[in-house]
């Protein structure tokens, strides 16, 4: 017995190169039927029939980089509100880092936030450990603990692992484990003090630079010791040319790295920091056009493998300052779908292409559930109508944190309902 | 006068505005040289307005200047050090100025030490901002009195060489100047040692040199700039010592310059870093002492302009429009 038939759908489905109209069946909580097909041979058999009326059915959003400010800062954000939003913008999973206060630096930790969150209806959390105690970047914390408590990959969270001896160790241990370590690229003795990108603007603005080159030199040294330690490695928020190049080139020698980036870095460069609107001010800084222009071309060839939210939960305090000690970070679970169809309808990358990095890449590299409208697989979807406009209001977003640097921006591409494991955690309509 | 109610910074500044600006501060120094030592108003277009300095950073020349260039306008001046006081109690710079808002003061005269703080906070208050410096991004009217400074001794600004030498990285005297002298067409280089020039200031429209014996070959105006002494301990440059050899001003130096060349300087100086000592006090080559003088004619000018606009915004409002 059927529980829900999906009809009058187009089937989007990366994985199985699927870009067409039919529908779509969930028997419990497992998708137990997928094609073409009209509703009438399935429909009486079914509990549910719903007839989508042309909207698009696809494997749900794997975020694959999500700050949460719970544990330590649940004014900012806390697990109901980020699940919460996550589902509204059509995410089933999303990976979550562990610069939480506490840090997730221990096995308690990664527990802890894993039982609260499948005591949830919701999406699916999946938790980085920290790869460093306390995120310090000087000893190795209990990756081996973690990974049997769940933890599905490990970073550093928001700074690189400056140390290179220490990095070398890391992936030689997470190898071990069969884990992904996770950086965000950014050389840190370059990048002190920086305010935004590095270039006339910054000079123009009196702002503090952050040359691109402090990412490459952190993701060229990280290839190195990939070579050494034969480790898997992603990077995080790709967001520069000489980056992508050395990504590119070292996919080409065959080794195991991934990237993701997110929508700020396909979407704006730093001219927007020009009148000093600290909603602009995000880590890694809005880069050039140069740079924008090869975030997109990468994400079409592939070599950026990913697109995530990159989530950070700023309150309005925080951004109310001048643009240097403002915090950086932005809000982008509510947009992550629309911002990205942006994409789409530039004809940049076609449907499929959006949500393989949407979700078939992250699921992949996470090795978590999702990324696949295949029979047998969770029934992790999201509905949605890729053509539905909307203008984005971080007032209007379900996530606490408001502040958004596509504040009033008109986007297309508007969830409908979101279901996990065949439960819906969020329709728009009731 | 200008088409603005804040002066935010001379970047954007078209030659008319910044000219009208030097005309009135021309007039105001030729009245202030002809009152003497009498301090009495001169005009009354501030009179019942109130103007706050609001200061973030320490300064002395600068807060003065604005404080008796209100006065001499007939208005109120109060001065806020903020660096001292509820800076050190944790409120931010926006709570500040929704505090002084409600004190409903007419111009705000502002500096701190990030970039783009004025502009922040003309977005917060009611009064009219001006930017008496910000971080490292533009201090407006010591361009200005810059340019008066010159104009007054030189006759113009067209056609000059001038070199703007040290530290430009750390300078929002350098950006504003650069704004300003090229806007009124004079021919602007920047001298500096490499780890201080920042990243595509060329594409401002003025050329660079590493060397200063070439940087200031043939110059009219020899601009220095103050450099920090934590920025000559290792980091920046080597030492204060090599600084000075290679980057200060000495008279031997000032030989490749124009034969009449005239030194600039902002202040504070450090004698004997940047420039040397003897020749900064020279009357013949050495502009410093007027500068400061025209800086309170140049202010005059500024809030001058913001109170006409102030006062023409009442007039639309007492109009119901």
């Amino acid at each position: 017995m059927t529980d829900i038939l999906f009809t009058n759908v187009r089937l989007i489905d990366p994985s199985q190169n699927l870009d067409a109209s039919g529908q779509l069946a969930i028997t419990d909580g497992i998708i137990s039927a997928v094609g073409a097909g009209t509703a009438d041979s399935n429909s009486a058999k079914a509990d549910k029939v719903i007839d989508c009326r042309g909207a698009c059915i696809a494997p749900g959003l794997v975020d694959m980089r999500v700050q949460t400010a719970d544990p330590g800062s649940e004014h900012l954000e806390d697990l109901a509100t980020l699940l919460a939003a996550a589902a509204a913008g059509g995410i089933t999973g999303l990976g979550c880092l562990p610069n939480t206060q506490p840090v997730i630096d221990n096995a308690a930790m990664v527990d802890s936030l894993g039982l609260r969150a499948s005591r949830a209806t919701g999406p699916r959390l999946h938790i980085y450990g920290a790869a460093t105690k306390g995120l310090a970047g000087k000893e190795m914390a209990e990756l081996g603990l973690m990974a049997e408590a769940g933890a599905v990959a490990f970073t550093n969270a928001t700074t690189s692992i400056g140390d290179t001896l220490v990095m070398r160790r890391l992936l030689t241990y997470a190898n071990m484990l069969d884990k992904p370590v996770i950086q965000h690229c950014e050389d840190s003795s370059l990048a002190a003090n920086g305010e935004m990108n590095e270039s006339e603007t910054s000079t123009r603005l009196g702002l503090i630079g952050i040359p691109a080159i402090a990412e490459a030199v952190i993701v060229e040294r990280d290839i190195q010791l990939m070579r050494l330690t034969g480790a898997r490695y992603h990077v995080a928020h790709l967001s520069t040319r000489a980056g992508i190049d050395a990504v590119r080139r070292a996919k080409a020698d065959g080794l195991p790295i991934t990237a993701d980036t997110a929508p700020p870095y396909f979407l704006l460069n730093e001219i927007a920091v020009s009148t000093y609107d600290t909603a602009f001010k995000l880590s890694p800084p809005l880069r050039s056009e140069d740079d924008r222009q090869a975030v997109i071309k990468a994400i079409a060839d592939g070599t950026i493998d990913a697109i995530a939210s990159d989530h950070v939960p700023v309150d309005g305090d925080a951004k109310a300052q001048p643009f240097g000690p403002a915090q950086p970070g932005a809000s982008g679970l509510d947009t992550l779908l629309a911002l990205t169809m942006t994409l789409v309808q530039q004809d940049q990358i076609s449907l499929l292409r959006a949500f393989e990095a949407l979700s078939l890449a992250p699921a992949t590299i996470l090795e978590v559930t999702g990324g696949t409208l295949l029979p047998g697989a969770a029934a992790d979807i999201v509905v949605f109508r890729p053509n539905s406009g909307w203008l984005v209001h971080g007032a209007d977003f379900k996530s606490l944190s408001r502040i958004t640097p596509f504040e009033g921006q008109p986007v297309q591409g508007l969830v409908d309902a979101t279901y996990v494991n065949g439960v819906c955690v969020f329709n728009r309509h009731t | 006068m200008l088409p603005t109610r804040n002066l935010l910074g001379i970047e954007g500044m078209n030659p008319l505005e910044i000219r009208s600006l030097l005309d009135r501060g021309d007039q105001f120094a030729d009245a202030m040289q002809q009152s003497g030592d009498d301090l009495s108003p001169l005009s009354d277009v501030l009179r019942g307005k109130t103007i706050i300095n609001l200061f973030y950073e320490n300064s002395t020349r600068t807060r003065v200047s604005f404080e008796l260039a209100a006065k001499r306008l007939g208005g109120a001046v109060l001065n806020i050090a903020v660096a001292g006081s509820s800076v050190k109690k944790g409120e931010t710079l926006l709570d500040t100025a929704t505090t002084l808002n409600a004190m409903h003061p007419h111009i705000l005269v502002v500096r701190h030490n990030c970039s783009g703080a004025a502009r922040l906070l003309s977005h917060q208050v009611d009064a009219a901002v001006i930017n008496a410096g910000d971080g490292r991004h533009e201090h407006p009217t010591q361009a200005l009195l810059d340019a008066l400074t010159i104009r007054r001794r030189v006759g113009h600004i067209e056609g000059l060489k001038i070199a703007i030498c040290g530290d430009v990285a750390n300078s929002r005297v350098a950006r504003s100047n650069i704004h300003l002298l090229g806007t009124l067409g004079a021919e602007v280089r920047l001298v500096s040692p490499a780890t201080l020039l920042p990243t595509g200031i060329e594409q401002m429209g003025v050329s660079i040199a590493t060397n200063l014996q070439e940087g200031i070959c043939d110059a009219d105006i020899v601009m220095m700039l103050r450099l920090q002494t934590e920025r000559m301990a290792g980091t920046e440059t080597p030492s204060q010592r090599e600084y000075y050899n290679l980057f200060g001003l000495d008279r031997s130096k000032l030989m490749r310059a124009a034969p009449n060349a005239l030194i600039m300087h902002p202040g504070p100086m450090n004698r004997g870093v940047e420039i040397d000592s003897a020749m900064a006090d020279d009357a013949q080559k050495s502009l410093i002492r007027t500068q400061v003088e025209m800086g309170v004619a140049a202010r005059m000018a500024c809030l001058e302009a913001m109170a006409v606009n102030l006062a023409s915004e009442t007039e639309k409002r007492g109009n119901g429009s």
